[in-house]
């Protein structure tokens, strides 16, 4: 068990070093920790995805205490809310005392300019994937169609779609045209 | 309002419970709250710390808080703020996770939860775009991305890899800039 909860500080610990470009950015980390753990599996981790985009507080603080409760229990998600949050600490920490040279380096503002597209590409990279790998059925790819769609005119809130989707999700489901 | 570790805690909680959906919106609540109704910080101030925390790996609505509250209070007014920010979303989670594994064999909810397997998908490719129309603005950015992307389908390639990678191309980028200057 001690080896577990180390492991999650460590995993953890890892995303809030390395992950780039705020909210979504953790999850190709998560994604990835799914595949070689087995901690959770991916729908449980899209299904995270949805209740952490509908409740209070940053998703990112949301998936990190979801994915440690359902890892570990309280202290799991004890554990993995603290672990992610101490690199942004340290980071923040350093910076705060040196923010004039940080902010006009431009070794630093090079470096951001090319980890925003690579936080970019890997959060590509997870939708790409489960576009293959979720069991949506073709009426399901129609109804992510006509999101993407309207969504490209005009954005509605997450809740929107969220509502649309739950509801489209129950409505096919009872009617039996999928296997869920 | 009096500035010390409580009320500093508070507010940052009141803004973790509004807080709904991605960080990006912990900078208005945060000017409501500090800059207009209490008038601890400035309005420049705030947007500056939000800038950075962008640049910095991380939370961004963590990483806001623990500057924001580092200048409010020093160290003890950093983890005031990042405890209160995070805590509403600590308990919430904790709640639903709890309630979850209990209703999960209702088939209704199976329904519920594929049916938004495909809203999840939405919103990926919405953040996607947003981040894209923000970062891939030119060749060099846009080369980053597509190898990137290649790396990230290619297979079980660890996104940390990726970062570093990432960190070291940005900063050869420059590097080879700066000596063709040098040379010219």
């Amino acid at each position: 068990m001690i080896k577990l909860y180390l492991l999650l500080f460590a995993q953890f610990f890892h995303i809030g070093v390395f992950s780039f470009g705020g909210g979504y950015a953790t999850l190709p980390f998560l994604y990835h920790i799914a595949d070689k753990y087995y901690w959770f599996s991916q729908s449980q981790l899209t299904d995270m995805i949805a209740i952490s985009s509908i409740t209070p507080g940053p998703i990112g603080v949301n998936m990190a205490t979801f994915s440690g409760f359902t890892t570990a229990g309280i202290l799991g998600a004890l554990i993995a809310t603290s672990a992610i949050m101490i690199p942004s600490f340290i980071f923040v920490s350093v910076v705060y005392n040196i923010l004039d040279k940080f902010k006009t380096n431009k070794y630093v503002i090079s470096a951001v300019k090319s980890l925003k597209p690579a936080g970019c590409a890997m959060l590509s990279a997870v939708g790409i994937k489960l576009l293959f790998t979720s069991n949506l059925h073709l009426i399901g790819i129609l109804c992510l169609i006509a999101f993407l769609i309207s969504g490209f005119y005009k954005k509605q809130d997450p809740i929107f779609y969220l509502g649309i989707s739950a509801i489209f999700g129950l409505i096919i489901g009872h009617l039996q045209w999928i296997g869920v | 309002m009096d500035k010390n570790f409580f009320t500093i805690f508070k507010t940052f909680f009141k803004v973790g419970t509004l807080l709904l959906g991605g960080g990006y919106v912990i900078l208005p609540l945060l000017t409501s709250e500090l800059v207009d109704k209490k008038g601890w910080i400035t309005s420049d101030e705030l947007c500056e710390y939000y800038a950075l925390s962008t640049s910095l790996p991380g939370i961004i609505a963590a990483n806001t808080a623990i500057f924001t509250g580092k200048k409010l209070l020093g160290a003890k007014g950093a983890i005031a703020a990042i405890l209160g920010v995070t805590m509403p979303a600590f308990i919430a989670i904790i709640l639903i996770a709890s309630i979850l594994s209990e209703i999960t064999n209702i088939q209704s909810i199976n329904y519920i939860f594929w049916g938004v397997g495909i809203g999840v998908i939405a919103l990926l490719f919405f953040a996607v775009r947003e981040m894209w129309n923000k970062c891939v603005t030119d060749k060099f950015s846009g080369i980053i991305y597509t190898i990137c992307l290649i790396l990230a389908l290619s297979g079980k390639i660890s996104p940390a890899i990726i970062v570093i990678f990432a960190l070291i191309a940005g900063l050869a980028d420059q590097f080879i800039k700066d000596r063709r200057l040098k040379n010219d």
